[in-house]
């Protein structure tokens, strides 16, 4: 108790006179650990809205669409629970405040089956006595920024305008979010979808079946391809509407991951290297302690409370700066396993970082006046080759000052090394994003506008595209799911351009497709189906089977790369004339905005025009993500560097009268103060944006590939902002270490011992 | 009456390095209740290793040391820092303030590392600094004061728990002739009301103010006597010795 309380003054004293230090450490760890939670909210399920509504709605677990209703049992299916529906639904576009959106309309009774039924979030469900009522998914909703209440006026394929009233807005598990999943969903009553589609042969069949276990989706979903044959237009199952819903969500999550815990690392290091700095320094307080009736044991105590409670401080405020994070903007609680696993993670990382140097702060011999052990003075290498070429005297003493003690400048120049490798991979990542902002073509989107002919002739939607002057190109395509061999799930074959006349796909492997036969495929594709470049590949469209041979691999940001492109002569000519839709490639320096905005007055608004989503835009909040974490790993670079500069001060003390009366002027004796530290930052800098540099592309290439997208959009970042980096790092620490090597250069220094 | 201090033949020897240096060669060391001894001798003799062992700053190699008729050279470590919280206080040469706490909390720290509760170690301090003349300092940081005045920080700080032993190590070595003056006029005071002092010094005017003294040459002792004292022996007098 006693020896608490005076623990306490000491602690307290002590705190006091490192107020920056300390909360440099303290936000350094909190920073971190807030990055850490956030990581492990998002990689976790819990962030995924898929389980949720997947427990809301009952929701099926295989979703199968076929071109009648089905005629064979499905639901006998072993394993099967229940079915949904079949629903017919109709394909339409939705015009809404000038654009167009493709949407699809599920008929849908006014009572509400018991499995697989859409969640109303505002409004009401449909009913049978009010016929235009529509019901809106949500997330289709929130596009298209409609209420309960507004007109939601469809065009049916036939050019047929209808206008219904959002009736109600409805969550579903039944498909991932839109825009990422097209087409958008929306419920109205049968006998509406019969009136604006009476058309049976231009509607689809969508069957719902909920599972006793969902991990049997795969093995149903094969009985119902082979049940089906010819009858199956596609089946997915819920294991692809997730990751739909939670592709941002991984991305992100590893990415926080990664940060976090490499610069857990840093951090621990920064606190192992500021506690171990602050020990050195007080070294002759510790013995003064002991001599007043501390024990080794005590002192020790003492130290790893002082340091140890910074860093729980820390790990305390992260703790609910990433629940909040979690709360506030993800709108879920943080799963609380992995929670307190990295609570008591860091928290044990911070105790064994400052764990040591109190341990050597407790053994220090209790006889205050014997000197400290002095640094070892021999010229390094360095010096010498520094003495060598004649460089200023200050320069000479300044790099032999760097060097003198081993331990603490090793862990300066590494603990600068890795938050400067992390920066360097975030600018990476940065300039990866900005990559595929101004090279869209580099991620396959050449092409900047889709236009579908809509109520005009194919042909002449294709002239009056062609007709545009900003319009470099137009390549006709058509988009066919098609039905995977073994795999009894579809996949998206892109047919985009001619084998004459190919669309430009960033062909990163292999070769573009030369001739009708050939394809390329996203990286998704080939990990979803085992292939490999040059494997013969058979799918079945729509009944007839298409077989391509792969004949190189594409950088492919959609659907998780799951997708195949080929020449629009290689599908059969069923589904590829008329195209379905057109590609268009501007000219440089047009305004999609414009282009658009021309082509839909010329056509008199009877085109669909879309422009193409980026997905630096999509990943925009990356960005936040990396500016945040760059602040965090400066602040920890910076306390390293305060370390440095507090301990160099406090070696040199001495020196600086000897240097003064050997004729150094203040401002040599500042350089050299200056030139210890400046030198472990230089090196610490350049080793970590060296290391960052080399790891950064192969890193966003390893993402790129487990996401599907492919390796080969890793970008480093540009020698420029590598060079701007460089020296904004080395200018801010010289800045940091220059004001107290000023202040002690200037200082009238006694001899006296420390 | 028994003696505060006694040592028999205390031996150190520094085996830290190729040859092993004997520093304290066999000391057979008594010293009674409120008895100031000086311990005097040129650098080297030993005379700063013979204090530090008497307050266990550093262990010895052979021989006893008792300390209120307690045998303690036996003690661990850590029993000795429970011993010199209460038994003994030491002052340094350079003042040995911690750097980052007040004047006040410096004083305090023992009387509460004694177990002492806040409020008195608290009253005991502002006594302690009224009799130093110190009051209104109490909230500076030690690197305000002048030399002098740390010395006497050190001074009421070691005083702070009533110590059966005052152990002091060159303590004016590092002070102008005003503040030496000063402090040995304290510490004069402090014999006066029965403190035990040890101190250590190679100023042979600074020892005179002491009523023993004991000369170390090589580790051994060579001469321990009575200093005769003047009539006008108090500090006023080293002064005049300049």
């Amino acid at each position: 108790m006693s020896t608490a309380l005076a623990g306490g003054r000491w602690i307290r004293a002590d705190l006091r006179a490192r107020k920056g230090q300390a909360t440099l450490t303290v936000l350094a760890v909190a920073g971190i650990v807030a990055a850490l939670i956030t990581a492990v909210t998002l990689l976790e399920d819990g962030t995924n809205p898929w389980r949720n509504l997947s427990a809301q709605t009952d929701g099926a677990h295989v979703w199968l669409y076929t071109k009648d209703s089905p005629q064979v049992a499905v639901g006998e299916i072993d394993g099967v629970t229940d079915t949904a529906g079949p629903y017919r639904s109709a394909p339409v576009t939705v015009a809404q405040d000038g654009k167009k959106e493709p949407a699809s309309l599920r008929a849908m009774s006014a009572a509400r089956p018991l499995v697989a039924h859409p969640v109303v979030a505002e409004g009401r469900w449909l009913d049978s006595t009010q016929l235009d009522g529509v019901v809106v998914e949500r997330s289709f909703a929130s596009s298209l920024r409609l209420r309960v209440g507004a007109p939601f006026t469809i065009i049916a394929l036939s050019g047929e305008r209808h206008t219904l009233y959002v009736r109600g807005i409805a969550d579903s598990a039944e498909q991932g979010f839109y825009p990422e999943w097209t087409p958008g969903l929306a419920w109205v009553l049968p006998t509406m979808l019969e009136r604006i589609e009476p058309m049976l042969g231009r509607s689809e069949w969508v069957t719902g079946l909920r599972l006793a276990d969902p991990d049997s989706a795969q093995l149903v979903s094969q009985r119902v391809v082979v049940m089906l044959e010819d009858q199956l237009q596609r089946v997915y199952t819920w294991r692809e509407v997730r990751a739909a819903m939670e592709l941002d969500n991984r991305l992100l999550g590893t990415l926080l991951a990664l940060f976090g815990v490499v610069g857990l690392v840093a951090a621990a290091l920064a606190l192992a290297n500021a506690a171990g700095g602050r020990v050195l320094g007080q070294l002759r307080d510790l013995a003064t302690l002991k001599s007043l009736g501390f024990t080794g044991g005590q002192v020790a105590l003492l130290l790893l409370v002082e340091h140890g409670a910074l860093g729980l401080l820390g790990v305390g405020i992260g703790t609910l700066a990433g629940w909040g994070v979690a709360v506030a903007f993800l709108g879920v609680s943080v799963p609380p396993m992995p929670m307190l696993a990295i609570v008591a993670g860091t928290a044990l990382v911070v105790l064994a970082a400052v764990g040591v140097p109190a341990w050597r702060g407790g053994r220090t011999p209790p006889i205050p006046d014997a000197p400290v052990a002095p640094p070892r003075g021999h010229l390094s290498r360095m010096a010498r080759l520094a003495l060598l070429v004649r460089l200023p005297p200050a320069l000479v003493l300044g790099t032999r000052d760097a060097f003198t003690r081993r331990v603490p400048a090793f862990l300066t120049v590494f603990g600068l090394a890795v938050p400067m490798m992390m920066i360097t991979i975030g600018l990476g990542v940065w300039s990866t994003l900005d990559g595929f902002l101004s090279h869209p073509e580099q991620v396959g989107q050449h092409a900047s506008l889709y236009v579908k002919p809509g109520k005009l002739d194919p042909a002449e939607a294709r002239r009056v595209a062609v007709e545009d002057p900003d319009v470099r190109a137009v390549y006709p395509g058509t988009d066919v799911n098609a039905l995977a061999p073994g795999e009894a799930r579809s996949v998206r074959v892109r047919a985009l351009g001619t084998t004459g006349e190919p669309y430009p796909f960033p062909v990163v492997e292999g070769r573009m497709y030369g001739r009708p036969g050939e394809a390329v495929a996203g990286q998704g594709l080939l990990d979803l189906l085992g292939l490999k470049i040059g494997d013969r590949v058979r799918l079945t469209v729509g009944g007839s089977p298409l077989i391509v041979r792969i004949v190189g691999r594409t950088v492919e940001p959609d659907l998780d790369g799951e997708v195949l492109s080929v020449g629009l002569d290689s599908l059969a000519a069923k589904d590829s004339v008329p195209p379905e839709h057109y590609a268009l490639a501007l000219r440089p320096g047009a305004d999609p905005g414009e282009v658009r905005a021309r082509l839909l007055a010329e056509s008199a608004e009877s085109l669909e025009v879309q422009r193409v989503v980026n997905p630096a835009d999509r990943l925009a909040v990356i960005r936040v993500v990396i500016v945040a974490l760059i602040v965090v790993l400066a602040l920890i670079g910076l306390a390293n560097l305060l370390t440095a500069s507090a301990l160099g001060l406090r070696d040199h003390a001495l020196d600086l009268a000897v240097l003064k009366a050997m004729g150094l002027t203040p401002r040599q004796v500042m350089a050299t103060l200056v030139t210890g530290t400046g030198l472990l930052v230089v090196l610490g800098v350049a080793a970590g944006t060296a290391a960052g540099v080399s790891m950064v592309t192969g890193l966003i290439d390893l993402q790129g590939h487990t996401s599907g997208v492919g390796a080969g959009i890793g970008r480093a970042p540009s020698a420029l902002t590598l060079t701007l980096a460089v020296l904004a790092a080395v200018g801010a620490a010289l800045t940091v270490a220059l004001i107290p090597a000023r202040r002690a250069a200037r200082a009238q220094v006694p001899v006296t011992a420390r | 009456m028994n003696p505060v201090v006694k040592t028999v033949s205390l031996v150190k020897i520094y085996s830290g390095g190729a040859v092993p240096v004997p520093a304290v060669r066999g000391v057979d060391l008594q010293v009674e209740p409120g008895e100031f001894v000086a311990i005097m001798g040129p650098s080297g003799s030993g005379k700063s290793t013979l204090v530090h062992m008497l307050g266990g700053l550093d262990a010895r190699t052979s021989g006893e040391i008792w300390l209120d008729d307690q045998r303690v050279d036996t003690l661990s470590e850590s029993a000795w820092a429970l011993l010199r919280r209460k038994k003994i206080g030491f002052m340094f040469q350079f003042f040995n303030l911690v750097a980052n706490m007040t004047v006040a909390d410096n004083v305090e720290l023992p009387a509460l590392l004694a177990g002492v509760s806040p409020k008195d170690a608290r009253e005991r301090r502002e006594h302690l600094l009224g009799a130093l003349n110190l009051s209104e300092r109490a909230d500076a940081a030690p690197g305000q004061l002048s030399g002098g005045e740390q010395q006497r920080v050190a001074l009421a700080r070691a005083l702070a728990n009533q110590p059966s032993v005052l152990l002091t190590d060159e303590p004016t070595g590092n002070l102008d002739s005003r503040n030496t003056r000063d402090v040995l006029r304290l510490l004069s005071d402090v014999h006066k009301e029965g403190q035990t002092i040890i101190m250590v010094t190679h100023d042979a005017r600074v020892a005179s103010l002491a009523d023993r003294l004991v000369s170390l040459f090589d580790g051994e002792i060579v001469d321990d006597g009575r200093i005769a004292r003047r009539r006008t022996g108090t500090a006023g007098a080293v002064i005049d010795l300049r």
